[in-house]
């Protein structure tokens, strides 16, 4: 068996009701390369769990898999108890899955409101009322202003999205996730190429989700000082292996990490 | 009457007054026309022959050929489904209305019955190719399915019901609608089905669903994320531009004295996409603008130049694609955005 510290404070004693996400020995090759190379996880429910790692460690790939976008290798995909490994990718959202990319992904053309509009129709029953209007179903507008306002793009919400600068694009792409209240958020690197002075409002406000709805958010990002900071666990990945686990502190004193990933560059500042 | 209720009913003049003027003047024209050279309203009312009879005609083709690119800007502009093969949702109708009256001596309404289930299978059986191949693969796999039913109207074994190379002709029409005798009625039979199909197709886009057809033509991927099922909304829009075809298809069997197998084949699906390169894709109204245009160039070219007409008519398509990109439509919306824009910052000098 490949040698994979297991032996973190954070998982002691979970009871499997407790696990929100679990993988089993998933893998994924492009070709030659192993993208992400036999990684089980668990996670675990209502916690903040950031995936860590250098560019290329394999991070988005992972969340592809989650998230049903691309098909494993081999490997399962397991969430709530459930095996969703084969599952079409429209259906994540459907048990609770919410996912936000890397690359801005939005309908461009298309306006604030409408974007949004669209997350918060999608899980409703009115999807085929070809005959009636958009706008008699108050319902999805009520929450798309809800949305708009709780990511501070009320004064955009007539802006295209391709107009919108790229920071107001980044909280767009979360808005859209938060449209249909999804109980776990797989969030790429959400604060990609944001301004610093934007960011700890993002992170802040991904926090305020995560703890006043109960929710389990599963966190790529690069800053260090954020990670350590706000999240309940840390998986480390490299070359699409899982380096370590565990809590900030635990990854923090992990000699492995130190020299693999972060270098001597971080240091704990607690 | 209450104070609210006229004033929604100002409101909705006000802001419908372009169409309905439009409207009002479709209504007119044939006696317009028909005042122009002469003929009475009563003469016009009794089909009498002369201008008005030959404008109304022109007329009856033009909503024809719109119903036609309305059909394809649903799959096409509004849903960004690129199809090469939407001629054949035309012929199969045009055929079929043919060979179910001539063949078979069925009633209108009976025809009409069968047009809807076979636009609903042939909109299944494009569908089927959907989730396998999307964009330029979309477009040849369509254009395969397509040119296999052009061959198959072609052919001499079924010559006895579909006229093969020669076209279909000889379809009895029924008086009441006869297009020789009772043009006016057909006109007014033609003009009401395109307001009727275009109303319900501005209410399409608008719908929850129509919407949903909207994200998919602007970013896929992130729809089906959204958890749509693209899959069923595109073949909605197949389904309803199908049936539009179709009904299209049937107007112009019923119109036409005969129908030509160039209408199963990819020159057809060209003049579809031309009508909404002129007028503007994925804005419905640049379907009925574009048809107007595409169809009185056509005449007029025709008429004033002969047989060069073909060559000129594709140098003014290659002019409206570049210098319009958008389309009549398109590019009138745009620039009405700017004109306003400009309005405001002149207004804003002087405050
Ligand atoms: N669709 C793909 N085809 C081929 N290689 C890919 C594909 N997606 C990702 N990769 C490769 O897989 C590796 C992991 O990439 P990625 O998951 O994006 O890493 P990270 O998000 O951690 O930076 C990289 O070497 C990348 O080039
Ligand atoms: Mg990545």
């Amino acid at each position: 068996m490949v040698h994979r510290p297991r032996s973190t404070v954070y998982l002691e004693g979970i009871m499997d009701n407790e696990i929100i996400f679990e993988t089993k020995n998933l893998t994924k090759q492009f070709g030659a390369l192993v993208a992400v190379d036999d990684v089980s996880i668990k996670v675990r429910k209502n916690s903040l769990h950031a995936i860590i790692g250098p560019n290329g460690a394999g991070k988005t790939t992972f969340f592809n898999l989650l998230s049903g976008n691309i098909e494993p290798t081999s490997g399962s995909v397991i969430f709530k108890g459930r095996d969703i490994t084969h599952q079409p990718v429209h259906r994540t959202i459907h048990y609770g899955i919410g996912r936000s990319f890397q690359i801005t992904n939005i309908f461009p053309n298309l306006t604030v409101f409408e974007n949004i509009r669209l997350a918060a129709q999608a899980l409703g029953r009115d999807n085929f009322k070809f005959w009636q209007a958009a706008s008699q179903f108050k319902q999805y507008e009520a929450r798309t202003l809800e949305v708009i306002e709780k990511v501070g793009l009320k004064d955009r919400a007539q802006t295209l999205a391709r107009t919108l600068p790229h920071g107001d694009q980044r909280k767009l792409e979360l808005g859209i996730i938060l449209a249909p209240d999804p109980e776990v958020l797989l969030l790429d690197e959400p604060t990609a190429g944001m301004a610093a002075e934007q960011v700890p409002e993002l992170i802040a406000l991904i926090q305020d989700i995560q703890k006043a709805g109960d929710k389990t958010v599963m966190l790529v990002e690069h800053n260090m000082n954020v990670v350590m900071s706000v999240s309940d666990a840390i998986t480390v990945m490299h070359m699409g292996k899982v380096l370590a686990e565990g809590t900030p502190s635990e990854i923090a004193a992990n000699k492995e990490v130190q020299t693999a990933y972060l270098g001597g560059l971080y240091e704990l500042n607690v | 009457m209450t104070q609210t209720s006229i004033s929604t009913r100002t409101a909705f003049f006000a802001k419908h007054r372009a169409s309905l003027g439009v409207l009002l003047l479709l209504i007119l024209m044939p006696f317009i026309v028909g005042l122009f050279n002469g003929a009475s309203p009563a003469t016009v009312f009794v089909n009498g022959n002369g201008q008005s009879k030959f404008i109304q005609g022109l007329a009856i083709e033009i909503f024809i050929l719109a119903l036609y690119a309305l059909s394809f800007d649903l799959i096409f502009g509004i849903t960004g489904m690129l199809s090469f093969g939407h001629s054949m949702f035309f012929s199969v109708g045009a055929y079929l209305t043919g060979i179910a009256i001539k063949s078979f001596g069925l009633s209108l309404p009976a025809t009409l019955g069968w047009l809807v289930i076979a636009a609903i299978i042939q909109a299944l059986l494009f569908g089927m190719v959907l989730p396998r191949v999307k964009g330029i693969t979309f477009a040849l796999v369509t254009l395969g399915i397509a040119s296999v039913f052009h061959i198959v109207v072609m052919s001499s074994e079924l010559g006895p019901y579909t006229g093969s190379d020669v076209g279909l002709q000889g379809v009895i029409v029924p008086d009441f609608i006869s297009p020789a005798n009772e043009r006016l009625r057909f006109y007014f039979i033609a003009l009401t089905v395109l307001i009727l199909v275009y109303l319900l197709y501005q209410r399409f886009v608008n719908s929850p669903t129509g919407r949903v057809c909207i994200a998919i033509r602007e970013n896929e991927g992130r729809a089906q994320m959204l958890g749509y099922n693209t899959f069923y909304f595109k073949l909605a829009a197949l389904t309803i531009s199908s049936l539009t075809a179709a009904l299209a298809g049937f107007l112009h069997t019923l119109y036409q004295p005969i129908v030509s197998p160039n209408t199963a084949g990819l020159g057809f699906t060209v003049t579809a996409l031309l009508i909404l390169l002129i007028g503007g894709v994925g804005t419905l109204n640049g379907a009925l603008v574009g048809a107007v245009v595409f169809r009185l160039l056509d005449y007029g070219l025709r008429r004033y130049i002969g047989e060069s007409a073909s060559f000129i008519s594709g140098a003014v398509y290659v002019l409206f694609v570049l210098f319009i990109p958008y389309g009549i439509v398109g590019t009138w919306r745009l620039k009405s955005f700017q004109i306003k824009q400009g309005w405001e910052r002149l207004l804003g000098l002087f405050r």
